[in-house]
């Protein structure tokens, strides 16, 4: 394996919860001693010096065009179908209903696999084949697991993938067609993450899910790179984006967090990141109202918006403390609600939204109730796939 | 003396990481490797703190807890104890409730959030 230091600014994997540190070059998982999440470090001081960020917004759009920002090493081992650079709409019209004169909406839907879980995937599969992974295994409530099958096609990997039975059936068959093998379980994500951590621990398949690799959070944080050049290299008031597992919200305030330390930034106000979640399981929503430092598993999860049933993301400890340097909160929202934001967002905006992208526009009327945003704020929703592969939910 | 915790797990590597962990914060750590002999454990040392794996080799964790909660004895119809699974099927943890755990947790287990949650339940008990 060659490594090119020209490529990647990765330095090293850093425990999120005891600070060890850990070696790059070796396959990782999550911390052994503590057992939390690895985050990703890079040399920022090296990368400001030699690195400019007109130089990156020249080059063709995707996500790799961040590769001094991302983990992989060697350009032979990207493994991309076109992820990122997704579109920011103003959402005109739906501003105007709710008074809100600044209200923008990053699409995600326009993703391979129309979601945002490609951009996550694409990174984690890149890394995995650089260290010599053969195959890979996923528990997912439905998009993870179309993506992941996907990128390990085409990184030449097997795949094998754990889904709820109820899961919607697009996930099931554009994973299957990808060559997965798919196992539908009765049962949520969090069981379906024992048993695809029983298999990885048995049979030697390589973990992919949320959090328990530390590079799916990398292809995530772009995200936060693309809205901030997107706005002047300036960020928005707030930023409202709907929590299962975390991976997005985390990643883009660690993205926001490196631009600073880059010396990108044009202003130095960050946003509140606001954690949406559905009434039926919403474990950040009720540990940020008890100012608890974790999450209670959600016992009896039900929503319709699949990537929101997470009783308890791995990455908790990392979410809340999100939210809470942020400045921003949690709210829940319910089923009824998300279907009518979903309708809404179609209606008037054009936008067919996955029912989690939904529920960050039904959020904002609770929001506006309960005056945590303000009608001159640039507020930024997040999309997060398109409702073409939730088609059973509207008969 | 030291207050003690009682871990009823068969998985060696579990074992390992969660003795060193109630260890580091000045606790007494007792392990058993099944759910008959964690019984036996539970009612002749009275521990302060039970972690329960589940998915145990003989009788189950919900069995286990079940057991503790209908001895008859004040000591251990009140000891916490914290459920512990890798999960396997749905209402896994709605079950570990039911059969008298006090908090559900989910394997990996998270080490700092674990301290906390012994921490927090020692100190409720505290008489």
């Amino acid at each position: 394996m060659t490594f090119n230091s020209s490529f990647s600014y990765f330095k090293q994997l850093e425990c999120s919860g005891c600070h060890e540190y850990f070696d790059p070059r070796q396959l990782q998982t999550y911390c052994p001693i503590c057992q939390s999440p690895l985050i990703a470090l890079y040399d920022l001081e090296t990368a400001r010096k030699q690195l400019d960020r007109e130089q990156i917004s020249r080059r063709r759009q995707a996500m790799w065009r961040w590769h001094e920002l991302l983990p992989v090493f060697d350009p032979q081992n990207v493994i991309t179908l076109g992820e990122g650079d997704t579109p920011l709409l103003t959402l005109p019209h739906l501003g105007a209903k709710l008074g809100l004169r600044h209200l923008m909406l990053k699409d995600e839907s326009m993703n391979p696999t129309g979601s945002f879980k490609a951009r996550g995937l694409s990174a984690a599969i890149s890394k995995a084949k650089e260290l010599g992974v053969e195959k890979v295994i996923i528990p997912t409530a439905g998009n993870a697991g179309g993506a992941m099958a996907a990128y390990a096609s085409r990184a030449g990997l097997k795949a094998h993938i754990f889904m709820p039975k109820d899961t919607p059936l697009a996930n099931v068959l554009e994973s299957r067609i990808a060559g997965a093998t798919v196992i539908l379980i009765d049962g949520l994500i969090s069981e379906a993450a024992g048993m695809a951590g029983v298999k990885a621990r048995e049979e030697g398949w390589f973990d992919v899910s949320t959090f328990k690799e530390p590079y799916r959070l990398e292809g995530k944080k772009v995200m936060g790179y693309e809205l901030t050049e997107a706005l002047g290299w300036s960020l928005p008031d707030v930023i409202v984006y709907p929590t299962g597992g975390g991976t997005g919200l985390v990643g883009i305030w660690k993205a926001i967090g490196e631009l600073e330390a880059l010396g990108w930034l044009e202003n130095r106000h960050k946003p509140r990141m606001i954690a949406v979640q559905a009434e039926g399981c919403a474990p950040v929503v009720r540990a940020i109202e008890s100012n608890a430092p974790f999450c209670d598993f959600w016992v009896g999860a039900e929503t319709i918006a699949s990537g929101l049933r997470v009783p308890k993301s791995f990455a908790d400890q990392l979410i809340l403390k999100t939210i809470r340097e942020s400045g921003g909160t949690a709210v829940a929202v319910s089923d009824a609600a998300i279907l009518q934001a979903q309708k809404e967002l179609a209606i008037m905006e054009g936008v067919f939204a996955a029912p989690e992208g939904a529920a960050t526009l039904a959020a904002l009327i609770t929001l506006k109730e309960r005056q945590l945003i303000h009608p001159d704020e640039q507020i930024l929703l997040l999309n997060t796939g398109t409702g073409l592969k939730y088609l059973e939910q509207l008969h | 003396m030291s207050r003690r915790v009682l871990y009823i797990e068969d998985n060696p590597d579990n074992m390992t990481l969660v003795q060193r962990a109630i260890e580091a914060i000045g606790l007494t750590f007792i392990g058993a490797e099944n759910g008959t002999r964690g019984l036996e454990i539970a009612f002749s040392d009275t521990p302060d703190l039970i972690l329960l794996d589940i998915n145990l080799p003989d009788i189950d964790g919900y069995e286990v807890a079940r057991r503790l909660r209908n001895s008859g004895r004040a000591e251990l119809k009140y000891v916490p104890i914290v459920a512990v699974t890798a999960n396997a099927l749905r209402g896994d943890a709605e079950k570990a409730l039911e059969a008298g755990c006090d908090v559900y947790m989910s394997k990996p287990i998270n080490i700092r959030e674990l301290w906390a949650r012994v921490e927090a339940l020692l100190s409720d008990t505290k008489s």
